[in-house]
């Protein structure tokens, strides 16, 4: 059935996790470029029939203008499917950008094709030349800061390895509170050596 | 391609809620002595021990984290008129106009960082969470009256977080209903029937979640 | 001053003013991100504000650096960053929203007069850029392999009487808005339905939902705030 490996093609990415790529569907892709050809040619032949047969391509309305009409029609769903699965996989390429940075991990570009990796260059570096003339970074404080210094208490004492970023040596003797930098405090945190308090 | 909808776009994250309700003005008793502070976001201060002044919230949880000052509760987050509002919320389908825009996250905010100064602090909480209950509910029977007609929707008192709850909801039905309402649209009578013969000619619309 | 019996008036006057200019360039920043947020389409740079939102956050930036050096005491200091974090948040938030639309909306940006026209200079120059990066991606990738009637990347077709392509925000989307005035007269646009050639109104400081397309003229004229 005529668009059937197009619709496939779209199906495809539309069933993926959002955000995330599916390697390049190269094969099916051209597939579908291959039927536009095909469409086409069909399309050629049957204007050249009628004009053979001295009719008026315009506003004749005979089998083979319909024939016609349903190879135009093809063409243009391919057409669109093929575009709507290239701009989409641009468009979480682009979103990529924002969420990891420039540079590409392995696992994630071999899911690209050549023009992608292109793509996300080019991208990138326009982004950042934005960013640049603006003399802002927009790619850090996604969130709304928070107070940077949090209370902790300390859960078992901590005698070795203490770096902090104010370059302060503190004694963590344990039920010890302090008041950290977060970032400071959250490698204490996740080892079950401190506690936040609240409230 | 093209109308794709954009809800992510359109959406504040219940981070950034809390930032906005940050900026509410709250008084606080602080504890030392300190000179003006003339920030970005205005000039606060002089602070002197035990006398009251008015800053943001953010700045009343900075200095009460260091140990520097008390906030003292908003009037609404009392016993006294927290019945008042929760009774008013049950007794009425209007929602109370007695609560602040961010009461949940400022009472969020204040029970996660000044408990101590919060008198009857478990009485508050539990009360504020039913009135969140009650309030919810009403939003929800608010949304079954909605039908076709509906071209916008006047909603009087709601608070932020309850708004970022019902919006992705109202959004897309509204949106719906203005597609399908739109005579263009509506199919042609005897195909419908073709379809679903079962269907009696006269049945009445279905209602919306009835 | 013609004398000295309208002092009542002037104060009150002054008073009026002082409530103008205690709205701080913040809360105008935080407006302008709110709306920003919840329009569908892009709305017009706050060139002015802007403007002086960055000179603000220099100046302080210079006042942090100056007390540390000083030796001023750590408390109030981080205070004075916390504010400053604060105000970068905003301004970050409000470009980056700006530039997250321009990416997913670039063609029809770019050949819609309007839009174009609320773009910052260094916006426009991204938007330049982005559309001639895509255009020229998906040339190379598809549109290149089509037939010769079939290459644009705006028109399906030659017989395409539009640009038929070209992804564009839906402006029904219905926003959640206040109004600070009363205002009457609003035309609800496009209903087939009866009720919506009614005019509409609305009070202050309630919440209504409606459909964007309703009330954009008042959202550029800042009549009226999304949330």
């Amino acid at each position: 059935m005529y668009g059937r490996k197009a619709c496939q093609l779209v199906k495809e990415f539309a069933s993926g996790e959002k955000g995330q790529l599916t390697p390049f569907n190269n094969d099916l892709f051209d597939q579908v470029v291959a039927e536009c050809s095909q469409h086409h040619g069909e399309l050629q032949s049957l204007i050249r029939k009628m004009q053979e047969e001295g009719l008026d391509v315009q506003t004749a309305r005979n089998a083979d203008h319909y024939g016609a009409l349903i190879h135009l029609f093809s063409i243009v769903r391919n057409k669109r499917c093929l575009t709507a699965y290239v701009y989409n996989r641009a468009e979480t390429i682009r979103n990529l950008l924002w969420k990891i940075g420039p540079v590409i991990p392995k696992e994630i570009e071999e899911k690209l094709n050549h023009w992608e990796e292109e793509y996300f260059k080019k991208h990138s570096a326009a982004l950042k030349s934005y960013m640049s003339k603006v003399l802002v970074d927009l790619t850090v404080d996604m969130v709304p800061p928070k107070d940077p210094y949090i209370q902790v208490r300390v859960l078992e004492d901590i005698r070795e390895g203490i770096v902090l970023s104010d370059d302060k040596n503190p004694n963590f003797a344990r039920h010890s509170m302090h008041f950290l930098k977060r970032t400071d405090a959250e490698k204490y945190i996740s080892r079950g050596l401190m506690e936040e308090l609240t409230g | 391609m093209a109308g794709q909808s954009n809800h992510e776009l359109s959406l504040f994250s219940a981070e950034e809620l809390e930032f906005i309700a940050e900026d509410e003005i709250v008084d606080i008793v602080p504890n030392l002595k300190m000179d003006p502070l003339c920030l970005i976001s205005g000039d606060f201060g002089p602070f002197t021990p035990q006398i009251v002044t008015q800053v943001p919230l953010w700045l009343a949880i900075a200095l009460k984290k260091r140990g520097k000052c008390s906030i003292v509760p908003p009037q609404w987050m009392s016993v006294e008129k927290l019945t008042q509002v929760l009774e008013a919320e049950r007794d009425s389908q209007e929602m109370s106009e007695h609560l602040p825009f961010h009461y949940v996250e400022i009472s969020r905010l204040l029970f996660d960082h000044a408990r101590d100064n919060i008198s009857d602090a478990y009485m508050v909480r539990s009360l504020i969470e039913d009135i969140r209950d009650v309030r919810f509910h009403k939003v929800e029977t608010d949304l079954e009256a909605f039908n076709g007609r509906t071209i916008a929707v006047k909603i009087k008192n709601l608070s932020a977080m309850e708004v970022n709850i019902v919006r992705p909801f109202i959004g897309r039905a509204l949106q719906a209903f203005y597609k399908h309402d739109s005579p263009d649209l509506i199919p042609d009578p005897e195909r419908v029937s073709d379809r679903r013969p079962q269907v009696a000619p006269n049945a009445p619309r279905r209602q919306l979640r009835r | 001053m013609a004398s000295g019996s309208v002092e009542g008036e002037q104060s009150s006057l002054a008073d009026d003013y002082d409530a103008l200019i205690s709205t701080t360039d913040v809360e105008l920043l935080k407006r302008a991100w709110r709306n920003e947020k919840a329009a569908p389409e892009i709305l017009r740079f706050e060139s002015d504000l802007i403007t002086r939102v960055r000179e603000q956050i220099e100046l302080m930036e210079e006042t942090v650096e100056e007390k540390l050096t000083v030796g001023t005491d750590p408390l109030s200091v981080s205070l004075y960053q916390m504010d400053l974090d604060r105000t970068l948040f905003l301004l970050r938030s409000y470009l980056r929203i700006r530039i997250l639309k321009i990416e997913k909306y670039m063609f029809h940006i770019r050949k819609t007069e309007e839009l174009w026209n609320r773009l910052s200079k260094d916006e426009k120059f991204f938007t330049e850029r982005c559309t001639d990066d895509l255009k020229k991606h998906l040339e190379e990738s598809v549109l290149s392999k089509l037939p010769e009637n079939y290459q644009s990347y705006e028109r399906q077709s030659v017989i395409s009487e539009e640009d038929d392509m070209v992804p564009e925000p839906r402006l029904d989307t219905f926003v959640l808005c206040r109004s600070k005035e009363y205002l009457t007269g609003i035309q609800l646009e496009d209903g087939p339905v009866d009720d919506r050639s009614k005019l509409f109104e609305m009070e202050p400081d309630v919440l209504y939902f409606i459909c964007y397309k309703s009330i954009k003229s008042l959202v550029e004229s800042g009549k009226i705030d999304l949330l």
